[in-house]
């Protein structure tokens, strides 16, 4: 490694002034050419990537969409039909914005599902998963506050529900709300901080987020599939036996899964852009009205398992506090599963059946949500409310109980 | 007081813009036979809303659009120099109708007017009942009048088109065709309207698709090359 850095040290031209100063080749090493990474990565690996992907994508379309937006009351809506309209390939910029959100949390959740199955979440990847989860919560009031701008009609009244879930807590309720919202109402004060906050404040937060998520990732190592430690076998040189380098190998298989992805989404961006209005909802093709309440107010599919659950309790307080909890539940992860192994591949049936479980709750819930609310409806929300929570909350017992198999001395193909 | 008020309106302006249901539960819309490239029916669709449509309704964000300019219509300068219409109805702005409604919606509307003596138009809507539109296309397609119990003419179903509630009893300027041909045009000019970059955006999706397969495929052998290392290591 020292005669690596000499070498560059002693390298003429801008590249060798450059590396006296700074540890460029270093860096390179540390995180691409000698991090290595387990061989056995899967199908599931491709999402961290594809966020990081999808996040620039967000940054830079968002970059040009602010060059001609305006956040007023009287100028926002206009000014969103002028980008789509009048300005050089602006519905390309705002489409590849809309279907980026969407796009966004599609491979976050996938991302999240991976770490559930295959135990990213335990020892010693604790942080790794808690850093990731507050990019979550982070992402979820990016969406919101984005969803706000365009100010159509479910713009507006999204931000009046959302909003007006500060005024179920108890005595401070009414003052936190007036708070958020700038005034008694939503008005274009609202729009501006909630501009405000969706172009600055929560992207820097995110930016310097997901450099800790990445450096801890590169402190500790990637999991895998088999969910076991590949550092434990290692070769005479130190370099795990399971392990290859993260470049070129990854990378170029990253590429590969990049250019899948790209054209998965590309066909919804230059095809289907509202999605069947899932991605972009009929109802925000009017202006925001103060005076009409739209016939439905359900929010963009990704915030749904968690208002489907809100909706199942019939006390708004109670029912917010569930929907923070089953949240804050995905936090603490690391401490409630006690199993001894790391990967499903490993656990019991048990482990096995509550992912299903959860799988049937969540995506349930995400159905439920959007849907108009009936008896029907409410019975199956709070039938999945329960098998949501009682994944989380009965884990430190089955968990722990349940028979594992044996864990393999090396990773499996 | 105020607040009585406010519920109020919001009540009476509410039904007159949702209260598209219940009248005639079995209507469906039909399927409008849209063609987002045929340009042609669009130029004829923007014609006619040109020269008719536009004495009350706008199109206030086709500001500076090609088509238009080619058929020398300026879409934002005529029926906004109303000031005050009647009953305090303003026509709504057509922009977005398309994105709002849907395409089969509007071609289902054009088609859905019937005599009623009892409105001061003297023409209703299936979709809309108590519409505010007058009766300007009326000297096109004729009278229509409503069936008034489909069930009892035994074409009684689930779903009803528009035509199962309707009977032209008097063709206008227009035969039915002619008539259908022309809400066509009407129905692809608003959907261009609502969109107007769509033909751009598919052009460019094929071409955007095809570089990706060439750069997927590429990718592909890439990554099988290097990994040819990784295999051979066990």
């Amino acid at each position: 490694m020292t005669e690596h850095v000499a070498d560059n040290k002693k390298a003429r031209g801008v590249v060798g002034w450059v590396c006296n100063r700074y540890p460029v080749m270093e860096f390179l090493r540390a995180h691409m050419t000698e991090y290595y990474a387990p061989k056995n990565f899967n199908f599931w690996y491709f999402f961290g990537g594809f966020s990081l992907l999808v996040f620039a994508g967000q940054i830079i379309s968002g970059i040009w969409l602010v060059m001609e937006y305006t956040p007023t009351a009287d100028g926002s809506f206009g000014s969103v039909q002028h980008i789509m309209r009048e300005v050089r390939y602006g519905w390309l910029i705002r489409f590849m914005h809309t279907t980026g959100a969407s796009a966004f949390f599609a491979v976050v959740y996938l991302h999240m599902y991976r770490g559930l199955i295959y135990g990213s979440y335990k020892k010693p990847r604790e942080l790794v998963w808690l850093v990731g989860m507050m990019i979550y919560a982070l992402l979820l009031l990016e969406a919101f506050t984005g969803y706000v701008l365009p100010w159509g009609q479910m713009s507006y009244w999204g931000a009046a529900v959302i909003t007006s879930f500060a005024s179920a807590i108890p005595y401070i309720g009414n003052a936190i709300l007036v708070w958020l919202r700038g005034g008694y109402g939503i008005t274009g004060v609202t729009l501006h901080r909630f501009f405000s906050l969706h172009v600055i404040a929560i992207p820097l937060l995110l930016c310097i987020l997901i450099f800790v998520h990445l450096v801890a990732l590169h402190y500790v190592g990637s999991n895998n599939p088999d969910g076991i430690d590949i550092k434990e076998k290692k070769n005479k040189d130190g370099i795990p036996l399971d392990g290859i380098p993260f470049h070129p190998y990854y990378t170029v298989k990253d590429l590969f899964g990049i250019g899948v992805f790209l054209m998965v989404f590309t066909t919804v961006m230059f095809f289907a852009p509202t999605f069947h209005g899932i991605f972009l909802e009929a109802d925000n093709f009017i202006a925001a009205n103060p005076m009409v309440t739209p016939p439905e107010i359900s929010p963009v599919w990704y915030m749904t398992p968690f208002y489907a659950i809100l909706r199942a309790i019939p006390n708004k307080l109670l029912g917010l506090t569930m929907m923070a909890a089953a949240i804050a539940l995905m936090f603490v992860l690391p401490w409630l599963d006690r199993s001894r192994v790391r990967s499903i591949r490993y656990k019991g049936m048990i482990s096995k059946v509550a992912v299903l479980v959860f799988l049937i709750s969540f995506i349930g819930l995400a159905y439920l949500g959007s849907q108009p609310v009936s008896p029907m409806h409410t019975f199956l929300a709070r039938l999945l409310t329960l098998g949501y929570f009682a994944f989380f909350l009965l884990m430190p017992f089955y968990s722990k109980m349940e028979q594992t198999k044996r864990l393999p001395e090396r990773v499996t193909e | 007081m105020k607040r009585y008020i406010l519920a109020l309106f919001i009540v009476i302006f509410s039904s007159q813009v949702w209260a598209a249901e219940g009248q005639f539960e079995h209507l469906v819309l039909s399927k409008a036979p849209v063609d987002h490239f045929d340009i042609e029916s669009i130029k004829r669709g923007a014609k006619f809303f040109a020269t008719t449509c536009m004495s009350c309704h706008t199109l206030k964000y086709l500001r500076y659009d090609k088509l238009a300019q080619e058929q020398g219509v300026i879409y934002d300068k005529m029926p906004l120099n109303v000031t005050k219409w009647p009953n305090d109805i303003t026509p709504p702005d057509l922009s977005l109708e398309a994105s709002v409604r849907g395409v089969d919606w509007i071609y289902t509307y054009l088609h859905s007017f019937y005599n009623d003596p009892s409105r001061p138009s003297g023409i209703n809507n299936l979709l809309v009942p108590n519409t505010g539109m007058s009766n300007i296309l009326g000297p096109y397609y004729g009278e229509q009048e409503l069936v008034n119990d489909p069930g009892a003419n035994g074409v009684y179903s689930h779903t009803i088109e528009w035509y199962g509630y309707l009977n032209l009893v008097h063709e206008g300027s227009m035969t039915p065709q002619d008539y259908d041909q022309l809400t066509i045009d009407i129905t692809n000019f608003l959907a261009y309207a609502s969109e107007p970059y769509y033909i751009d955006q598919h052009h460019i999706g094929w071409w955007v698709l095809g570089f990706l397969l060439i750069f997927t495929t590429m990718m592909y052998f890439l990554k099988k090359e290097y990994w040819k290392d990784v295999k051979k290591k066990d």
